[in-house]
């Protein structure tokens, strides 16, 4: 159990939201992770300030949330971010922009998803994200905080992309997309509210651990040019 | 009336937590919380199966007593705590034991607690 290292991929920090980077990192320590990625909206127009934060214990990750309306201003913004963070993640939420996103194998990750409509995520799009390597994300927040029919709604999703993610074998990870400590959990709670949705165990301890560590490692090198294919010099 | 024998009684388990706040909490303000949360997430049966109870509660931490087959249906109540008369909280859960006295050495002693706003 403590072997495992937990990864928290989405936290919005202080140039955008209420708790500064040290309460967060000091938190997510509390809270038994070993590494945060903190995301920044693109749109956010501090979005270019630097992480000046170093921590012996807890691994801070500096990712970008790309937010856009139109899928070709996405794969720009991709290629411009792409060389100065660790972890590109797309603000997803309507159907052009999830399609966009799972057909670009550059992008580590797909954040909710989950459009006012329907779940965001269907057969194509899945066999899309499969292919590209592309994570979907399980953002626990709508769970955390919803309330009533939202959360009937979230529940009813998450278990129709869970269901596409065991069948086309899509990446999946957990993450509390939180906008100040009060809106983190810790690891094994947040594998508690993934069971209410029909993950496993196993499932939820990969999509918190083994999964992030892998994007996080594999996009980090300068010259990875797709799965599967590497360069020998 | 004469007590259970211990082979015919209820399992339980013991889940040591700590509240993460900016203000002090109330203790009936977090049973009325948790009971409000546990009945919007999994309603009165399930409530009643995970049959929930607060023993303990001083110092942010606590003591929370439930059946034994679903501590992750509590934790994941615990986690939908958000907030409590007005403030921001957060529940976590530090361990889980099989007896308070167990749990009171394990976790209760010796552990920090996290303050907010010390940065």
């Amino acid at each position: 159990m403590n072997k495992c290292k937990f990864y928290d991929c989405n936290v919005h920090s202080f140039p955008e939201r209420t708790s500064s980077l040290s309460e967060i990192a000091d938190f997510a320590k509390h809270l038994g992770y070993s590494g945060i990625v903190i995301t920044v909206h693109s749109n956010d127009k501090r979005a270019d300030i630097d992480l000046d934060y170093e921590d012996d214990e807890l691994n801070i990750y500096r990712g970008i949330e790309i937010v856009t309306d139109s899928p070709s201003k996405l794969h720009g913004l991709v290629g411009k971010y792409r060389s100065k963070v660790d972890l590109i993640s797309v603000h997803g939420g309507s159907e052009k922009i999830n399609r966009a996103a799972v057909e670009n194998p550059n992008i580590d990750y797909l954040a909710h998803p989950i459009t006012p409509k329907d779940s965001g995520l269907n057969h194509v799009l899945a066999k899309a994200a499969s292919t590209n390597n592309v994570a979907i994300d399980f953002n626990l927040d709508l769970i955390i905080k919803g309330r009533g029919g939202k959360r009937v709604h979230s529940l009813l999703h998450f278990k129709n992309n869970l269901k596409l993610a065991r069948k086309f074998n899509v990446p999946s990870i957990l993450t509390s997309n939180s906008f100040s400590i009060y809106d983190m959990r810790a690891p094994l709670e947040m594998i508690a509210l993934s069971k209410l949705f029909g993950m496993t165990r196993d499932e939820a301890m990969n999509a918190l651990s083994n999964t992030p560590l892998r994007i996080l490692e594999q996009k980090n090198k300068s010259n990875f040019i797709c799965e599967g294919v590497e360069i020998i010099n | 009336m004469k007590i259970l024998p211990p082979t015919l009684r209820e399992k339980k388990r013991y889940l040591v937590f700590e509240l993460v706040s900016e203000k002090n909490v109330q203790r009936e303000d977090l049973i009325r919380e948790i009971f409000s949360c546990a009945n919007l997430l999994i309603g009165d049966v399930g409530s009643s199966e995970c049959n929930l109870r607060l023993l303990k509660y001083e110092n942010s931490k606590g003591i929370i007593r439930c059946n034994y087959l679903m501590t992750d249906t509590v934790r994941a109540v615990l986690a939908t705590v958000n907030s409590i008369a007005g403030a921001p909280v957060l529940i976590y859960v530090m361990g889980i034991s099989g007896t308070v006295a167990k749990a009171t050495e394990k976790y209760l002693e010796n552990e920090n607690i996290f303050k907010p706003n010390n940065h």
